[in-house]
């Protein structure tokens, strides 16, 4: 059974105008012990999509329809205090864009997990430091850490014990939104050796990795899905979505690609004119219609729905499922 | 920007109610000051009565119409102070302006200026030059106001300055070559406008406040009238201990009005722009 | 020699009571020919918008000198010898929305450099439709428009199209494609290299990314704390790499083509 499957979902931003359709009808599944990226350029739903799928939605984010089910549970139809009980830090934990900053500067580290602990289980002080500083040793983090605040971390540092709070209790699921963007490189590498740790250890079973890089997913991810403008283009095993993609769209964003490597060069830069759709008012058809060099007249008016291709991917794409 | 700006602001309640307030107490005076038909200074009627139909404020110690003199004293009173007003923050803008730009030398020997004038007594200031006055019309009471009130509005335009100067947007403005002048007028000004306005309708308050102060201890301006120069007879005559409400309770209302008005709008206008000062 | 930067130094002193120095720019030196693409690679706080605000002549130097076709950076004096400097060398900033007075339109931004160009007024309408254009932007979409009303991106654009409407010899850009999408970034690095084929433009790349360095430039420095720890060609950085710091920087990079091992 997979560990997370969502079908048709929508998540809207209501705003003066109207709605942002920001996820819309959406089907994903995640297996067990499988680290997925998921990428998309900014304003393409990525975010809004984990928020949703943790069933984390608040106003004007709003969850206009579908069914998410994790772990067997149907979780679309719990209400926040069930949510924050039994599935929250429990069952999936996410970790958010920037939450470097979520740490009370008041705190110091092992007062953070005290108060992340107390919430959930009845354990005394004593047995939550001892925990505390075991998982921090698993997870080669320095273990001094724990009695120090917030601004006395370095910003790798503070990402790590923030990552390592919200695994303590051994969430199956670990969504982490653009964890290294504002780290420098090797600051990076550490952050994801220790994400890649946190699944070989079996502290989490699987992984939904968030961001714009692809080069990282190249390193990490054993699944991608690459989303644009609410919708997923693309989905299937990493080497298979990177060096044989199907979708037009993944197809210029692996050209796009820029790292150190003499294939980069050879190569040459790829690049697509025009922007991405507003998502308050989206086109009838495929919403990369505008932009694609292959398009054809259904293109223009019926969407594509995400179906298996010839190789292992699912891809939403007329030319690529030979419609029309 | 402008017209959405004023749309902007107009929405705020603190700032609709107090800016009512001041407008209806500013446009009755200078329209009623007109319209009113018994001059202010004219024995109208017979002493000390209290309020009538023949005289709404009742009559003062010389049989002198209070509400011709309320008029035209708060009048005068504003007048005063939006003049006195413009001279502190005309001096101190340019000062706080020249030394928080340029820096160095000009900014430390204007900043000794100012801390010069800053820990005068202004009061006593006032009253040194007021007394040394024979005639004193509302102008040179303006001055006197202006001239002592400016420098904390220099500081606090030097700090906003500093910061400002130090943001990244002056740079492109830099980079295309523009003279510091064109910087200051395009770039700080525009960014300042905010405080700007903040800092007169502070000053407005201040000045009509010591304008009454000065006029209460016999200071205030030798010909004519204003609020404090009624509060000043009301006093002298000991209106108080007499009982003669009429006299000594409106200008005072209306003073405290007037100030209080001021000083909301000031805070309504505080809470609209600091967060959009912010960056936001 | 277009630009020749020798010993320019920058120490900041920080701090009320307990004063502090920060070196933010040791000692650094480099030169810059006609026609070439220098990246000025560091992480942040390694001093390279320092470096890029010093040769814009927008902060003075503690010691050093930066000469530019022979003239004297920072003993330029007076509106008209700014100018001219400014005709050759502008710069391109990091931070899109800080970079924008929030109180004016951004068709400021642009028609400020008629300052400095010989436009006259019937030309400039054409000129900013073009470098719009140039930049992938449509004007009906961002002219008249306020900092707040754009995104990152489209911020990020027009001060790239502010530069090319100047047609300068020389370009500091900090990280100027840093906000612009994955998809769109290939366009922008395509317009510096039409300035520098048709106009001998140089631009020197602000950037902590490795990758866009390799990619775009003639030559790499890499800077680590305020000075620079190497320089060379691409190929040099990336096969031999000779000082400890950017042999971490090479393994730490994510690569595409290959997988790190033990990952």
């Amino acid at each position: 059974m997979a560990l997370l499957e969502a079908q048709a979902l929508k998540a809207y931003y209501s705003v003066r105008q109207g709605y942002i359709q920001a996820v819309d009808n959406i089907d994903l599944t995640l297996d067990r012990d499988v680290t997925l990226g998921l990428a998309g350029e900014s304003g393409c739903g990525k975010s809004t999509l984990m928020n949703a799928l943790m069933m984390n939605v608040k106003p004007p984010l709003h969850l206009m329809g579908g069914t998410i089910v994790l772990d067997g549970m149907v979780i679309s139809k719990m209400d926040r205090t069930e949510l924050k009980k039994d599935v929250w830090g429990v069952l999936v934990s996410l970790v958010p864009q920037s939450s470097l900053n979520a740490l009370m500067p008041t705190m110091r580290i092992i007062d953070f997990i005290k108060d992340v602990i107390h919430h959930h289980t009845a354990a005394s002080d004593s047995e939550i430091v001892s925990m505390a500083r075991k998982r921090f040793e698993e997870l080669n983090l320095p273990v001094d850490s724990l009695s120090l605040y917030p601004h006395e971390l370095s910003g790798g540092m503070k990402q790590r014990a923030v990552i390592a709070v919200s695994t303590l209790l051994n969430p199956k699921l670990l969504i982490v939104d653009e964890p290294t963007s504002a780290l420098d490189v090797s600051t990076q590498k550490q952050v994801l050796r220790m994400l890649v740790d946190l699944r070989k250890t079996g502290i989490i079973e699987s992984m939904i990795f968030v961001t714009h890089d692809i080069a990282i997913l190249r390193q990490i991810a054993d699944r991608i899905t690459i989303m644009y403008a609410g919708k997923i283009a693309e989905s299937g095993p990493t080497e298979d979505v990177l060096f044989d993609p199907k979708h037009p769209y993944t197809v210029s964003l692996t050209s796009a690609v820029v790292t150190p490597e003499p294939e980069v060069r050879e190569r040459g830069l790829a690049s697509i004119p025009g922007e991405p759709p507003d998502l308050l008012d989206p086109p009838e058809g495929c919403r990369f219609y505008p932009r694609c060099t292959k398009s054809m007249s259904i293109c223009r008016s019926v969407e594509p729905p995400l179906v298996k291709s010839e190789g292992t991917q699912l891809v939403a794409c007329h030319i690529v499922s030979g419609d029309g | 920007m402008i017209p959405q700006l004023i749309k902007d602001l107009l929405r705020i309640k603190k700032l609709d109610a107090s800016l009512a307030i001041f407008m209806v107490i500013m446009l009755t005076s200078v329209f009623g000051s007109v319209l009113y038909k018994v001059k202010p200074l004219a024995i109208a009627g017979p002493a000390e009565q209290p309020p009538s139909a023949e005289f709404p404020l009742g009559t003062d110690s010389w049989g002198r119409d209070l509400l011709a003199l309320l008029l035209t004293g708060t009048k005068n009173s504003l007048r005063i102070g939006v003049t006195a007003a413009l001279i502190s923050l005309t001096i101190g803008v340019v000062i706080g302006v020249i030394a928080g730009f340029k820096g160095g030398v000009i900014d430390s020997a204007l900043m000794l200026v100012t801390d010069v004038i800053l820990v005068l007594p202004s009061i006593l200031i006032m009253m040194l030059v007021a007394a040394y006055m024979r005639e004193r019309n509302p102008f040179y009471v303006s001055l006197i106001i202006g001239f002592t009130g400016w420098p904390w509005v220099a500081r606090a335009i030097r700090s906003q300055i500093m910061s400002l100067k130090s943001r990244e947007f002056m740079d492109l403005s830099k980079m295309a070559g523009l003279g510091d002048v064109r910087i200051i007028v395009e770039d700080l000004l525009p960014n300042m406008a905010s405080y700007i306005a903040m800092a007169f309708v502070l000053l407005m308050s201040g000045a009509m406040i010591a304008e009454a102060g000065l006029s209460m201890i016999g200071l205030g301006v030798t010909k004519g009238v204003s609020l404090g120069i009624i509060l000043y007879w009301a006093q002298m005559l000991e209106s108080v201990r007499r009982g003669m409400w009429w006299w000594f309770g409106p200008p005072g209302v209306v003073l405290v009005l007037l100030a209080a008005s001021l000083l909301l709008m000031s805070t309504a206008l505080d809470e609209y722009f600091s967060p959009r000062l912010k960056g936001g | 020699m277009l630009l020749e930067v020798k010993n320019l130094t920058k120490i900041f002193t920080v701090g009320l009571f307990k004063r502090r120095e920060i070196v933010a720019v040791d000692d650094v030196s480099f030169d810059v020919e006609p026609a070439k693409f220098i990246s000025l690679v560091g992480e942040s706080g390694s001093g390279k918008t320092t470096t890029a605000r010093l040769i814009l002549n927008l902060l003075a130097p503690t010691s050093g000198e930066v000469i530019c076709e022979g003239r004297d950076v920072f003993g330029l004096k007076g509106i008209d010898e700014l100018r001219s400097y400014y005709r050759s060398v502008h710069g391109i900033f990091q931070d899109p929305y800080a970079a924008y007075n929030p109180l004016h339109k951004i068709d400021r931004v642009l028609n400020q450099v008629f300052n400095l160009t010989g436009h006259s007024e019937a030309e400039r309408d054409g000129v900013v439709k073009e470098a719009l254009k140039e930049v992938g932007l449509r004007h009906e979409d961002v002219l008249g428009k306020y900092p707040h009303e754009l995104s990152g991106g489209q911020r990020q654009r027009i001060m790239v199209a502010r530069c090319y409407m100047l047609r300068p010899k020389l370009i500091m850009a900090d990280e100027p494609i840093s906000m612009i999408d994955a998809s769109t970034k290939a366009s922008i690095l395509r317009l510096f290299s039409k300035l520098r084929d048709e106009y001998e433009t140089s631009v020197i790349f602000i950037t902590h990314d490795l990758g866009l360095a390799y990619y775009v430039s003639d030559e790499v420095l890499i800077m680590s704390k305020g000075s620079i720890v190497e320089k060379g060609s691409p190929d040099d950085i990336m096969n031999r790499p000779q000082h400890a710091y950017t042999r971490k920087l090479r393994e730490d990079i994510p690569l595409f083509y290959r997988k790190w091992p033990g990952f």
